[in-house]
Formats: structure tokens, C-alpha cells, sequence
């Protein structure tokens, strides 16, 4: 019982301990960038992390030429086993360009991100192809899911206990 | 901790622990609610956001509760007095007899103990990955089951007064907010399979599940899991976007671009489930062996269909074809049998939460 309550106190020291690194809206600290023309409109697109990798999040970017007012666009990514459409909206903690805040694409592989932007110079389109995706960080799913569903197994477990050991009660009525 | 024996039990004998214990189960179901839609609406996330602190402080309560109860008890226990299993349940040696714990606070206790413990887990996970706000990450399935671990501990705790109206109000109070809770747990399915829809199946499912235990616990239990849950998801639908406008204003933080502005978590419960619990009422009250895992399979069907027609209504998209929708119906059916039947058991095991002493304990 000693060691158990040792290693909660350790759990909730090092909880608070490592709690002010993120107690902070983070600025966007972009450290890779690519260009892509969507028709009439320069669009630089800024990467937080960089190479990018499976699963591990990251702030991206879209820098309009002349900024986002008056400009409307759609982003489509392209991914290995997927592709999905989404307005440009402006990044929530860096509100003068349009991105994605801490994103993370889910497989490894080749990514296309395609803009198509509509503007007072009409409509533009642009693509960042064979935007390499490298494999996943950490240790492996499987791994990380099974720590994870140990609670699910220890309730698994106590209801089996529990089913047996009531059996002959739930059974007489 | 009370500790007579149940013949000087009073009406109020093991109440205050319960509600303490209900209050932190009720502040991480808001935190989570609200975290939610925090991240939906307006995004930015820091270890400090007031929905993070509910989240925290409703563990941290609902294991002082646990905490407290066991200390008292094996204290108690020490002291020459008998336990009163109606307080948190039937007392269980822990770590030998070190420890006596009544069975409720035991399990509510443990989960508590495991959100710690996944919490650093999950600061661990960022550290790695980033700051990702995704519900379905190992980390947070591990804190969301954490999490169900002490609200079934809170339905344990009550069940042992079922025998007073506080303990079965609280009993349904808990289940309303298991059930709830398990909507979003249904979210870490969500890419499970192309042509069946595994969330709503285990939505479907987890829900079902919780619904026929309240059934097997009292006769109309049901009926009165899905009015809890209907309650605390009318809540919920005002509560979650109206405190994430608030704080968003309070911290000066602009809402998103393009939101849908559709309550995310309480949009995950069924709406049906009271309509499905009366319909399936009758068929339980029968005596029939076959009886609960039939109406858990066509529970199991109506709640991933009128769930899509959820779904079509709340966030304007159209309703699936028929032919679409086969295969989920079949799969919800199957699991749907199973969760009659276990759940109507797990109903009739939870009466004895303080009546029978399981064997060999």
C-alpha cells in the first residue's frame, strides 16, 4: 500500500510539475515553409514541426498574398487512405492567415494539399504535392493501446468476479 | 463512515459521502462536456483551461469521496464495529484485511486512482505528439475509462441504498451520466470499419448496455436511465455552447471560422432513448428468458438508425439510404442481444450491492 500511494504522489508531483509547460497559449512558431501559386495568389504555407510526421500534431499555415480579407477558399488533402475538403478558416491563435491548429495526419505516406482560392482577382488553384509524411513517433499502437484499456480489463475482470460470485443469488430471485 | 449495523440504519445513513462522491462525478461530465466544445468552437488549449479543471477537480473529489469512505471504514473496522453495507456497499478486504473498503467506493476509488495515473500518461503522449485536441487517442481512452470506472464505482455506491429514494434516484442520476458518457467513448470506434458505422454501433451498445442494467435493477429502471440521460442532455445542449462563448469572451479568445454550432457531445446522445425504453418496457416485463436479449437487439437496431436521422436533423445533412444502412442495423442487432442480456444480469447483480455478500469475499 506504501509503494502505491508513493507512486500516486509521484504521479500527481510530476502532473503539477510538468503542468506550466503548457499553461500558456503557445504562439505559431513556424520553421518550414513551401510556396504554392493557387492561380493569381502567392500562398505560403508554414509547417510548426518539421519533417512532419504520422499522428504528431503540428500548426499548419496558409499565408495568402495581401492577406485573408476579402478571400474565401476550400482546402482538399489528399492523404494515403483518404481525401477530405475543408474551408480555409483563420488559424485560432494566429488569426491574420488561414491553417490548421495542432493537426496531425494520420498515416505515413505521400500528402497533396490542394487550394483553390476565390479572391478580387477571381478564382485561383494551387497544389503542395508529395508533402512526405514520415512514419509515427513513439512506441508502437498496439503498445499504447493496450496500457490504455487496462481500466477496461480491470472492469471486465471485477464484473466476471462478480457475475460468478452472485450467480447462485441472481438466480434464486 | 457509518458503520451500525443495517437494522439501525437511518434514511440519510451514508448520503453525504454519495452526494460528494456524485458532485465530482458530475463536475468531470461538465468539464468534459465543455472541453469539448471548447476545442470544437474556439481551439486554443493549455494544461490550465477552466474545462481541464473540472475535469481535474471532478477526479480529485471523487477520490477524496473514495478515499475518505475507505479510511473510515477500515477505521471503523478496526474499532470492533460491523460495517453497514447499505454505505457504499458490501465491505471487501484490500491488501489482505489492511484495508476494508465498501465495495462501491473500492471500484470509484480506482478509477479515480487510474485518471491520475493516465493523466501523466497522457502528458507524456503530448510531449511525443503534440497537443492534438482528438478524443480517441490512447492516453484519453485511457482517462475516459478511468473516468467510467468511477461512475460505475458512484452507481455501486448508491445501489447499496436502493432501499431509500436517494439511493435510487442517485443510482438513475448515475447511470444517466455513465450513459452519456459512453457516447463519446463510442468516438475511439469511429474508424473501426468502412461499411459499418462502429461508432454509433458502440454507442448503441454501451448505451443498451446501461439502459437494461437499470431495467434489471427495478422494474421501470429503464425508462428511468433514459429520462436521466434525456435530462442531461437537455442540459448539456444549453450548458456546453453557452460557457465556451463565455470564457472564450472572458480570456478574450475568438470563436473558429466556420463552427457548426451544434452542442458536439450532447449531439451524441440518443434523443430516442426514451421513446426505445418504453417501447421495449413491455417485453421486459415478462418473465421470458428470451425476453432481454430481444429487446436489446431491437434497442440495439433503433438506436443506430434514429441515430442517423439524429444526426441528418441536428447538423442539416441528408438521411442515409435504407440500403446503407443494412449492415450497421445487423451488427447493432447481434451486439444488441448481448447487451440485453448482460445488462438485465448486471441490473439484477446490482441489487445485491449491499444485500448479499458475494461468496468467498
Amino acid at each position: 500500500m506504501r509503494k502505491l500511494a508513493t507512486a500516486l504522489a509521484t504521479a500527481a508531483a510530476l502532473l503539477v510539475i510538468a503542468a506550466p509547460t503548457a499553461n500558456a497559449y503557445e504562439p505559431v512558431g513556424i520553421v518550414h515553409t513551401e510556396k504554392v501559386q493557387a492561380g493569381p495568389y502567392p500562398i505560403v504555407v508554414g509547417f510548426s514541426t518539421w519533417p512532419v510526421r504520422a499522428q504528431q500534431s503540428l500548426d499548419f499555415t496558409f499565408a495568402v498574398d495581401g492577406g485573408v480579407q476579402g478571400k474565401s477558399g476550400v482546402l482538399t488533402v489528399t492523404a494515403p487512405d483518404d481525401t477530405w475538403r475543408e474551408p480555409l478558416a483563420r488559424h485560432p491563435r494566429k488569426r491574420d492567415v488561414w491553417g490548421l491548429d495542432v493537426r496531425a495526419m494520420q498515416q505515413p505516406g505521400k500528402y497533396t494539399f490542394q487550394f483553390r482560392v476565390d479572391g478580387p482577382q477571381g478564382v485561383g488553384e494551387g497544389r503542395l504535392a508529395d508533402l512526405a509524411v514520415l512514419e509515427q513517433p513513439g512506441p508502437p499502437m498496439g503498445l499504447s493501446w493496450g496500457i490504455s484499456t487496462v481500466p477496461l480489463l480491470g472492469l471486465v475482470v471485477f464484473l466476471a468476479v462478480a457475475w460468478r460470485r452472485t450467480r447462485k443469488a441472481v438466480l434464486a430471485g | 463512515m457509518d458503520t451500525q449495523t443495517p437494522s439501525a440504519a437511518t434514511g440519510t445513513r451514508g448520503l453525504t459521502a454519495a452526494v460528494v462522491l456524485f458532485v465530482g462525478a458530475l463536475l468531470t461530465f461538465t468539464g468534459l462536456t465543455w472541453d469539448v466544445q471548447w476545442h470544437e468552437d474556439v481551439g486554443p488549449d493549455t494544461f490550465f483551461t477552466l474545462p481541464h479543471l473540472f475535469l481535474y477537480a471532478g477526479s480529485a473529489v471523487s477520490g477524496l469521496a473514495s478515499l475518505t469512505a475507505v479510511l473510515m471504514t477500515t477505521a471503523a473496522r478496526r474499532a470492533g464495529q460491523v460495517p453497514d453495507p447499505t454505505v457504499g456497499g458490501v465491505p471487501v478486504g484490500v491488501f489482505g484485511r489492511v484495508f476494508t473498503a465498501p465495495l462501491g467506493y473500492l471500484v470509484s476509488g480506482s478509477g479515480a486512482a487510474a485518471f491520475l495515473l493516465y493523466g501523466l500518461w497522457d502528458q507524456w503522449w503530448h510531449g511525443i505528439y503534440g497537443f492534438d485536441a482528438v478524443i480517441d487517442s490512447p492516453p484519453h481512452v485511457g482517462l475516459l475509462l478511468s473516468v467510467a470506472m468511477t461512475l460505475v464505482g458512484t452507481v455501486i455506491v448508491f445501489a447499496a441504498s436502493r432501499d431509500r429514494l436517494w439511493g435510487r434516484l442517485g443510482v438513475f442520476a448515475a447511470f444517466g451520466l455513465l450513459a452519456g458518457f459512453t457516447t463519446i467513448t463510442a468516438v475511439a470506434f469511429q474508424d473501426l470499419s468502412d461499411t459499418v458505422d462502429s461508432m454509433h454501433v458502440a454507442m448503441a451498445w454501451f448505451v443498451s448496455l446501461i439502459l437494461f442494467s437499470g431495467a434489471g435493477f427495478i422494474r421501470k429502471g429503464g425508462i428511468a436511465v433514459a429520462v436521466a440521460l434525456g435530462v442531461i442532455q437537455a442540459i448539456s445542449w444549453w450548458f456546453s455552447p453557452w460557457a465556451t462563448r463565455r470564457y472564450a469572451d472572458a480570456v478574450d479568445l475568438p470563436v473558429r471560422d466556420y463552427i457548426s454550432g451544434v452542442p458536439t457531445m450532447p449531439a451524441l446522445m440518443p434523443m430516442a432513448l426514451i421513446l426505445i425504453a418504453l417501447l421495449t418496457y413491455p417485453l421486459l416485463a415478462t418473465t421470458a428468458r428470451w425476453a432481454p436479449p430481444v429487446a436489446g437487439g431491437l434497442a440495439g437496431v433503433a438506436l443506430v438508425v434514429l441515430q442517423d436521422f439524429q444526426d441528418a436533423l441536428v447538423y442539416g445533412i441528408p438521411a442515409p439510404a435504407v440500403d446503407d444502412l443494412l449492415p450497421t442495423a445487423l451488427v447493432a442487432a447481434v451486439l444488441g442481444l448481448l447487451a440485453g442480456h448482460l445488462g438485465t444480469r448486471f441490473g439484477r447483480m446490482l441489487r445485491l450491492a449491499a444485500g448479499a455478500r458475494p461468496e468467498g469475499a
